[in-house]
């Protein structure tokens, strides 16, 4: 009788056990299915956008920006109604309107939420055969700087890649922040930057202690700008906007994408770099 | 000066020229070096200056005694050495461990020096000494300077920069001593009364 027990209760057991393996195997399999249906666009052009964002009408008299690299990025065309959102100078804003659609061709007309000032409303077209989206902004406030802009962006899509680096063309290229006041402490880019990676490298002090600052300042930011990090620092939107190729703007905080050694490498160059930027040509050490 | 040193004031292991020495400041006896060094290098500089104020000498004879006692002490017991134990762990590499070990090396024997012959009485070697225990004193000052001119002029890498002017602070400054024990010691020594004492005793 006890031995029967027993033999009942592992049973029991047993079953139980190979219960709970399959519950968790089911929830394995639906979560797979949640996630490439989610990671799956409907159609390949719900995608990232990116090209120049050109001023059309501009203010001679504030320091406005002529071109910003802009990510538009199309998140749903569907009965009637677009939305995404655009990302450019740090600022990431949703958009949301209505489409008429010919063909391969989407007229959309959207406007941004409009609490915030740069915000205004697009009207662009989506060619959605050559995946090439064309079009202009208006901005809501007409004093700004800049108040109508243009743009021709093609398909562009956002990979956190750590082997992306500057190329040979970077060298001597002019660092400045388009400001007035910085007239004279123009700085240009060594060939250093293309040899240190610093998303791939634990630097050391000896690999760093002999750059210019505008080094230091541009190997740190290549770390943020491979993780699609968008620049509102201008000086940096100079470089990685026009410069570098592979540069997709895509996030307005990429803090919590850096790796442990990523970290690492900024805590140092900024170290290096507040140095250079206060005692370089002081009268001190 | 002054400025460079009230930069560590309080207390602060992360401001200035620490911000980029953090692999060593890990380091117990390098954190007291170069406390000691910042906090007491003031102190020499305007001693250096009381003492080769000859009004000073001539007036306040007690007065130049006791600075010169301050100027020594500091420099053999404190500031010398530090830089000593900094010039070890110096940014730059070799080249410029060698510079500022050296220069402490040269410090320390110039001022031993110094005091040494006045004890002695020797009034013109305690000179020549003192001009360049002196002239390496203001390495300090010269350092600094030849930094901001070479920055002005060639706008070198940072560190290059540093290399050349850990050389520079001391040896010019050194040669130039020279030219003025040369030119002004070395004519008193055939005109000053003072060295006819000299040979005399030789004699």
């Amino acid at each position: 009788m006890q031995k029967s027990i027993i033999a009942l209760l592992l049973l029991i057991l047993i079953g139980a056990c190979n219960e709970t393996e399959k519950k968790t195997d089911n929830i394995q399999t639906e979560t797979t299915v949640a996630k490439t249906e989610t990671a799956k666009p409907a159609h390949v052009y719900y995608a990232s956008y990116v090209g120049g964002f050109e001023a059309e009408k501009m203010d001679p008299a504030q320091n406005g920006t002529y071109s910003n690299l802009i990510n538009i990025t199309i998140s749903t065309l569907e009965d009637g109604k677009a939305t995404g959102r655009s990302i450019i100078a740090g600022n990431d804003r949703p958009f949301n309107g209505t489409y008429k659609q010919s063909g391969a061709l989407f007229e959309v007309n959207a406007a941004e939420p409009g609490d915030d000032k740069h915000d205004g409303h697009f009207e662009f077209t989506l060619d959605t055969s050559k995946l090439i989206l064309t079009g202009k902004w208006y901005s809501n406030d007409k004093t700004i700087a800049v108040p109508v802009r243009k743009f021709e962006l093609n398909k562009k899509t956002f990979v956190y890649n750590a082997d992306n680096n500057f190329d040979e063309s970077i060298e001597g290229a002019a660092l400045y922040t388009g400001s007035e006041s910085d007239e004279g402490s123009h700085e240009a880019v060594t060939k250093k930057v293309i040899e240190i990676n610093a998303s791939k490298q634990k630097l050391s002090s000896k690999d760093v202690e002999n750059l210019y600052k505008g080094d230091l300042e541009l190997i740190r930011n290549a770390i943020y700008a491979r993780h699609g990090y968008s620049f509102r620092n201008r000086k940096m939107r100079y470089i990685f906007d026009g410069l570098v190729d592979w540069y997709v703007p895509m996030n307005v905080d990429v803090r919590n994408d850096l790796t442990a050694l990523e970290k690492e490498n900024i805590d140092l160059l900024k170290r290096y770099e507040n140095h250079a930027e206060k005692y370089y040509d002081e009268f001190s050490r | 000066m002054t400025g460079i040193t009230l930069q560590y004031i309080p207390y602060n292991t992360d401001v200035a020229f620490l911000g980029i020495k953090q692999q060593v400041i890990g380091m117990l006896h390098y954190r007291i070096a170069f406390f000691t060094h910042v906090y007491t290098a003031l102190f020499v500089l305007p001693a250096g200056f009381i003492q080769f104020s000859p009004y000073v000498l001539s007036h306040f004879k007690k007065l130049h005694r006791l600075s010169g006692w301050i100027y020594t002490v500091f420099v053999l017991l404190l500031v010398a050495p530090s830089g000593f134990v900094m010039g070890i762990y110096a940014n730059g590499g070799l080249s410029s461990q060698i510079s500022f070990c050296v220069l402490a090396l040269l410090w320390f024997y110039a001022t031993l020096m110094a005091i040494i012959s006045i004890t002695k009485k020797d009034i013109l070697s305690h000179r020549k000494w003192m001009i360049r225990s002196f002239a390496l004193t203001l390495s300090a000052i010269s350092l600094r300077a030849w930094k901001y001119i070479l920055v002005y002029l060639f706008h070198p890498a940072p560190m290059d920069n540093y290399r050349m002017v850990a050389w520079l602070s001391w040896v010019v400054n050194l040669l130039i001593a020279e030219i003025i024990i040369f030119k002004f010691i070395h004519h008193a020594k055939i005109n000053n009364r003072l060295v006819v004492t000299h040979s005399d005793r030789r004699l």
